[in-house]
């Protein structure tokens, strides 16, 4: 698994319809209008913002192998489309089980707490009180200190139990042999030093990127086990805040919330003091992401159901070419309907039209 | 109680090391002092000792978190429980607690940035305070290697107060420096103790090379005949890495360290190589401060040292257990080049100066302004204080005025690579010594060098390997 597989694997899912740089926006988890509802469209959920420090130079090194192995090409109006050595290339991919749409990012900032707590009763339990925190950030130590006070972390007891608690997530989770490896070398602890990128990727003999990939998903799928079980009440506790909450953006919340209140969409404009265009972006990503979303205030149902068969016929979301199509509808109506659709159709909560 | 019996008592020692007893007094009889004293001379205990015989709290303003941590750390493993450190990483209850109880404590460390909170400040002012010591003073120069701008601030502070005397501690301070430690803390009928920075178990090579590839032969060679632990010091961080990977195929191990590794990776290189798990490190010079570590036999530079006074603090790092250790600088001409831009890339612009003076008038924050123009953070914060004193030309030119020291900096540097003068006396003359032993192996230049015993090495190997996963859990957790 690496940078390059990952991205062979986005672009057949957005085959002629995006440019390279969209897999990009998607990797980081840029949270625009345009971005999260590719997401959505395409079914690339589980790779939103699985690496939200992506530098764009690494990015283009993983594009240019693309283009140079002829499994891609870039058309006049810089779309990529894939090849046939491409789709075939693409067949024999690894089955990938990031959940990043969930965790974004954010299943590192588990994992540090989880490192602080072993490095703690690690060094307690033998009566070391003294060590050099390897997670430095203030908010991680605040809340492994919140969550150890009053444990008794010189116990050896106490902390295997966090060792079996680790040993069922593991099992659970699917993880593979390595990337137990991978997990357990990432933790360090008293006389007992961690291994760095480079160091694992030596031993395993693939770059040090690959074993990072294996490491994230290995989180993602670690995450989703301990959210399944209820006997592991430490790492729960760990994993507390990761997931996110809301899939809306904060500045899509704020419109949601005004527009519930009764504002019209140009009223929100004005009080927010945005664009209206801003503020139709915020809708299709409620349109995306609500269950309960109006959609019959923007559309009626039977506008509805020709496009939804007209998006299977074309077997194209583009919304260029459904515009041809639809003169009748707005780009904007058409957005909220394939926001609605990637859905799955959605709940049509009225009988009028 | 008079000091010797201290010494004795609380420290468990049975007598000075050179220079502490005549700083100690200076201390004791309230006097503003300056002492200047090797790494690894017990800096600690001229602030330490004196605290028991004063009533009333220190405090310690020292740059680095990780520093205040390690130094808290060790007084209290000694069994001094009266001491804390107040920096940024605390969270805000813990904070609020420190600081409404903050006259328990005997010893308070403080990070220059927590003095900029003005309730801090407030919260000192009420304490009554013993001593206020700062350490790593060389930090307030930004003719330093080291310059922290929150450092310039201090003298100010504390001039507000009605304070106590100040005991400034450095390892490295040239007469220039020494000024700008005196004239920004706004010391008073100062008392400067200097002592000797010469190091005479450690000896000096210069080596010329006709570029990267040879440099990479030698290297190569050296890591596989000589012993570690060792550091060598490269420019960049690609270098590093590279560096690192060439090096690991002889069969030493060998990692990179610079800032651009995650916060853990760095951590784990520390303590790997303090553990002596891996032989030698390939580092910029963000490794170092911080990392105590006594055996580490060679230090080497494959390029050319901005200054003389950081050189010889990355050089420092060698043979902290008085054990004959050699430092190598290997160079080409063409690394002059390369330095030379990497100093100037990181000293703002007049026209980023400028730009950044228009966007703060015009009430951008100081965050976004800092955005906008992309100067480095250090940038920032020089500019920033520099313009709050002085106007907009004044600023500039003081800011180009570094240009051109730091340009002096180098040309010194490369008087010492260059010369055919005793590279030992060279650096000693720098700091306004005079060499006073000359060791049986001094420097290249003064030649009949002993270097045998960096051949006999005993390498481990094997000690890392991979463990499965259920035993690494075992030894972490069981």
């Amino acid at each position: 698994m690496d940078l390059t597989s990952l991205l062979l694997y986005i672009i057949r899912q957005l085959d002629g319809e995006r440019t390279m740089y969209a897999g990009f926006h998607l990797l980081r988890g840029k949270r625009s209008g345009q971005t999260l509802q590719d997401v959505e469209y395409y079914q690339l959920k589980p790779f939103f913002g699985i690496l939200p420090k992506l530098h764009i130079e690494q990015f283009d090194k993983a594009a240019k192998v693309l283009k140079n192995n002829k499994f891609v090409t870039i058309d006049d109006h810089a779309f990529v489309h894939m090849t046939k050595q491409g789709l075939m290339a693409a067949n024999d991919l690894p089955k990938f089980q990031f959940n990043g749409w969930d965790y974004r990012g954010r299943e590192l900032l588990f994992f540090a707490r989880l490192s602080l707590i072993v490095q703690t009763v690690s060094h307690f339990k033998r009566g070391e009180k003294s060590f050099i925190p390897t997670q430095r950030d203030r908010d991680i130590q605040f809340f492994v200190k919140k969550m150890l006070y009053r444990q008794p972390i010189e116990d050896p007891k106490f902390s295997r139990t966090i060792g079996q608690e680790i040993v069922l997530a593991m099992e659970r989770s699917g993880m593979v042999e390595k990337q137990k490896i991978i997990f357990t070398h990432r933790l360090d602890g008293f006389q007992c030093t961690g291994w760095t990128w480079n160091q694992l990727a030596t031993e395993f003999d693939e770059p040090p990127f690959s074993v990072y990939l294996s490491f994230i998903e290995s989180l993602h799928l670690m995450l989703a086990a301990i959210e399944r079980s209820t006997d592991m009440p430490m790492l729960r506790k760990m994993s507390e805040r990761i997931k996110v909450a809301t899939y809306l953006t904060d500045s899509s919340m704020k419109t949601k919330q005004l527009f519930a209140q009764g504002l019209s969409m140009g009223e929100i404009a004005t009080s927010r003091k945005l664009k209206m265009s801003t503020i139709e972006d915020h809708f299709v990503e409620m349109s995306i992401n609500e269950e309960q979303f109006p959609i019959e205030q923007f559309v009626t149902r039977s506008e509805m159901e020709v496009v939804k068969e007209k998006v299977a016929e074309l077997g194209t979301k583009r919304l260029r070419l459904l515009k041809d199509e639809f003169s009748n509808l707005s780009y904007f109506q058409l957005r909220l309907i394939l926001g609605v659709l990637s859905r799955g159709g959605g709940n049509w909560t009225s009988t009028k039209s | 109680m008079d000091i010797n019996e201290i010494l004795k008592e609380r420290f468990g020692f049975e007598q000075f090391k050179a220079g502490q007893e005549e700083v100690i007094q200076d201390v004791i009889s309230k006097k503003d002092t300056i002492a200047i004293l090797p790494t690894g001379s017990g800096k600690s205990l001229c602030y330490q000792l004196p605290a028991y015989l004063l009533s009333g709290t220190v405090l310690i303003v020292s740059p680095l978190v990780a520093l205040m941590e390690d130094q808290v750390a060790i007084m209290k493993r000694n069994g001094e429980k009266r001491v804390v450190a107040l920096n940024s990483f605390l969270s805000f209850t813990e904070r609020t607690h420190i600081m409404q109880h903050l006259e328990r404590y005997k010893f308070v460390f403080v990070s220059p940035e927590m003095l900029l909170q003005s309730y801090v400040l407030e919260k000192l002012k009420q304490l009554s305070l013993a001593l206020i010591v700062v350490d790593e003073a060389h930090c307030i120069s930004q003719w330093g290697f080291d310059f922290r701008p929150d450092y310039l601030r201090l003298g100010e502070f504390f001039e507000d107060m009605e304070r106590p005397n100040i005991l400034a501690l450095t390892a490295t301070a040239d007469d220039q420096v020494l000024q700008d430690i005196i004239h920004y803390l706004r010391l008073d009928a100062v008392k400067v103790h200097k002592y000797s920075l010469d190091r005479p178990n450690i000896s000096y090579v210069i080596q010329e090379m006709n570029g990267e590839q040879e440099k990479t032969q030698w290297l190569q060679k050296r890591v596989k005949e000589t012993t570690g632990p060792g550091i060598v010091y490269v420019a960049s961080r690609r270098r590093a890495d590279e560096l690192a990977n060439r090096l690991n195929e002889g069969g030493a191990s060998v990692a990179s360290y610079h800032a651009g590794m995650s916060q853990e990776d760095r951590a784990f290189i520390q303590d790997q190589f303090i553990n002596d798990e891996i032989d030698w490190i390939c580092a910029t010079n963000a490794f170092g401060m911080g990392i105590h570590k006594d055996n580490v036999r060679q230090v080497i530079h494959e390029h050319i040292p901005a200054t003389i006074a950081s050189y010889a603090q990355e050089v420092g790092r060698a043979g902290r257990d008085g054990k004959l250790s050699v430092a190598t600088l290997i160079y080409s001409l063409d690394d002059i080049g390369k330095i030379r831009f990497i100093m100037h890339e990181d000293l703002p612009k007049e026209e980023e100066i400028r730009h950044f003076n228009e966007l703060i008038k015009s009430g951008v924050t100081l965050a976004e302004a800092a955005e906008l123009v992309g100067m480095s953070e250090t940038g920032i914060r020089v500019v920033q204080y520099y313009l709050e004193r002085l106007s907009l030309t004044d600023t500039i030119s003081r800011i180009k005025e570094q240009g051109i020291e730091k340009e002096k900096q180098l040309q010194k540097m490369m008087v010492i690579i260059q010369s055919e003068k005793c590279i030992r006396e060279a650096m000693l003359e720098f700091f306004g010594e005079r060499k006073a032993i000359k060791p049986a192996s001094c420097c290249s230049i003064c030649g009949e060098m002993d270097h045998s015993w960096i051949f006999d090495l005993e390498r481990k190997d094997g000690q890392r390997q991979l463990a499965d996963w259920s035993q690494r859990l075992g030894q972490l957790l069981g």
